[in-house]
């Protein structure tokens, strides 16, 4: 794997198109639930008519705010995109990974999260301090789950770097028990990351529940589009990940336009399809008391404890 | 090859079912996970059945659904139908629930870990399904002990009769026939007899709690 011209053009190719489909995936999404709970719902395309929508309005930026509150959306865009360059999307490697694995992507995150948290802060709403530090508490929780979860990935696909890992789940032929469990781990930690619903409403905003709705309240105009863009890139990001580790089935290993394109539709569907799954099981749970959000979380760490027993004791 | 792939994918489903009986906090979930528990283990006793050839094993793995997905649930059902929620959920238990979950994983750990150290001659069966069979034994005992509702303290019995079953069939590739009907008959003795003392507990305290049983009374 060098870093030659066409490799340089599908990495980037691959981040367009994560950064652009974002938007869409949270339209599959709302319209999926929509259409469970009986309603009609807004069109798929609604996410990004808001966003053009409110990228024309002015910003108003409470006056006791500081420069985190203006800086905070852009750090935490720039970071997800940076995240998404990482991610393996249509075929099994992406060029920048030599730059950077699977703990890169979850650092970046962090930092994202991190001052989305300051923001929340900064403008002394009691709403945005309430979520922060709700917020605060389900990442720290979920921090342990995630990195016993990478541990029992990374010890059976042979390595952190995500091409690496992708490439050997492409290519193995029995299916580890180990993989299993760090799967249900994996997508607990998605739900809990991307604000799903156990965890967090999405659909709330204005509720005392909330998390990251009540940390993104002061938000208005050009800021809460990047910040609402960003989530979904968050989103998609994580969706891209789990369908390409746990069900590499169609990516493409050559590069050719036509293999190339059917390893993005491929990727389009199945992330499509996981979006509407997570969207079918948002129907049927309820939101859980906040704390009994370490139950759902301590099902994780354990499942992904036993997926590294399952590696090294079998 | 593939083979030892099928036995160690179905234990780490019975793994799976097991966590989803020890998270459950109300009555009809951990009774819902236990049956799912229950298929799977039936399934996992077709599957030794089929490598070993032994016809009676199927019949063990009938039974075992009959008895544990079917029948079981729906005398504990009956005998509950008339207690309120509150007296079937578990409310406090001395350990909380998320804990438990975690230490049960510690037990997996501990239990693979033990039988790692026996020497025994094994075939694929035994060295897949021994240490899932021993931490199904001590998650159970560890529920019994740290729940402190009568009926929730039932699910930890049953937890460590599935992994008692799976002990016998896994080790033995089939007990004798007789003994298998002897122990599934024992078993759905040993619900009936619990049920009943339940619903006398439930009678004379109003509630399922044992901790009332603790103190000794004069009266």
């Amino acid at each position: 794997m060098t870093l030659d011209l066409i490799s340089v053009a599908i990495g980037i190719i691959q981040t367009l198109v994560l950064v652009v489909l974002a938007p869409l995936l949270t339209g599959i999404m709302r319209k999926t639930k929509a259409r469970t709970q009986k309603r009609i719902g807004s069109s798929i395309l609604q996410p990004y008519y808001d966003m053009i929508k409110l990228m024309k309005k002015d910003e108003v930026v409470s006056e006791s705010s500081s420069w985190i509150f203006r800086a905070s959306p852009w750090i935490n865009f720039v970071s997800v995109v940076a995240a998404a360059c990482f991610v393996p999307v249509m075929i099994f490697y992406s060029p920048f990974g030599l730059a950077g694995d699977l703990l890169v992507v979850i650092g970046l995150f962090g930092l994202g999260r991190f001052f989305t948290l300051l923001a929340g802060l900064d403008v002394a709403s009691s709403f945005g301090g309430l979520g922060s530090s709700r917020e605060m508490m389900v990442s720290a929780l979920i921090e342990p789950a995630l990195f016993i979860t990478v541990f029992a990935l990374s010890l059976t696909l042979g390595g952190t770097n995500l091409s690496t890992m992708v490439e050997s789940a492409t290519h193995s032929t029995v299916l580890a028990p180990s993989i299993i469990f760090a799967a249900i781990s994996l997508f607990i930690i998605i739900l809990a990351e991307t604000g799903r619903l156990p965890f967090d409403n999405p659909a709330t905003h204005l509720e005392l529940t909330m998390m990251h709705e009540a940390t993104i309240l002061e938000y208005s105009g050009k800021g809460l589009a990047l910040v609402e863009w960003s989530q979904s890139i968050k989103q998609i990001v994580l969706f891209g990940l789990f369908v390409n580790l746990f069900v590499p089935f169609g990516i493409s290993t050559a590069e050719s336009f036509a293999i190339l394109g059917i390893g993005l539709m491929f990727f389009v569907a199945k992330t499509a399809f996981l979006s509407i799954f997570i969207a079918f099981i948002e129907t049927k749970v309820a939101k859980w008391r906040l704390f009994r959000v370490p139950d759902l979380i301590s099902m994780a760490v354990a499942s992904s404890i036993i997926g590294v027993i399952f590696f090294y004791l079998k | 090859m593939a083979d030892n792939n099928v036995l160690q994918i179905s234990a780490a489903v019975l793994l799976i079912a097991t966590f989803a009986v020890v998270s459950r906090r109300g009555f009809m979930d951990w009774l819902n996970a236990y049956r799912y528990q229950s298929i799977v283990l039936a399934a996992i006793t077709a599957l030794i059945a089929s490598i070993t050839g032994i016809w009676e094993i199927y019949i063990a793995a009938g039974l075992t659904l009959l008895i544990k997905a079917i029948i079981i649930p729906k005398i504990l059902l009956r005998i509950t139908g008339k207690l309120t929620l509150e007296v079937r959920t578990e409310i406090s238990p001395y350990i909380s629930i998320r804990a438990s979950v975690l230490i049960s994983a510690m037990l997996v750990a501990l239990s693979y870990f033990l039988t790692q150290q026996i020497s025994i001659k094994t075939d694929s069966i035994v060295s897949t399904f021994l240490p899932v069979s021993v931490s199904l034994f001590l998650i159970g005992l560890f529920v019994m002990v740290v729940r402190k509702k009568a009926l929730s303290q039932v699910v930890g019995l049953l937890i460590l009769e599935n992994g008692l079953f799976l002990f016998a069939t896994a080790l033995t590739h089939g007990l004798s026939l007789v003994i298998e009907i002897g122990i599934f008959v024992d078993i759905l003795v040993g619900i009936i007899i619990s049920a009943i003392l339940m619903s006398r507990i439930n009678y004379t305290f109003d509630s399922l709690s044992v901790e009332n049983l603790e103190s000794l009374r004069d009266d």
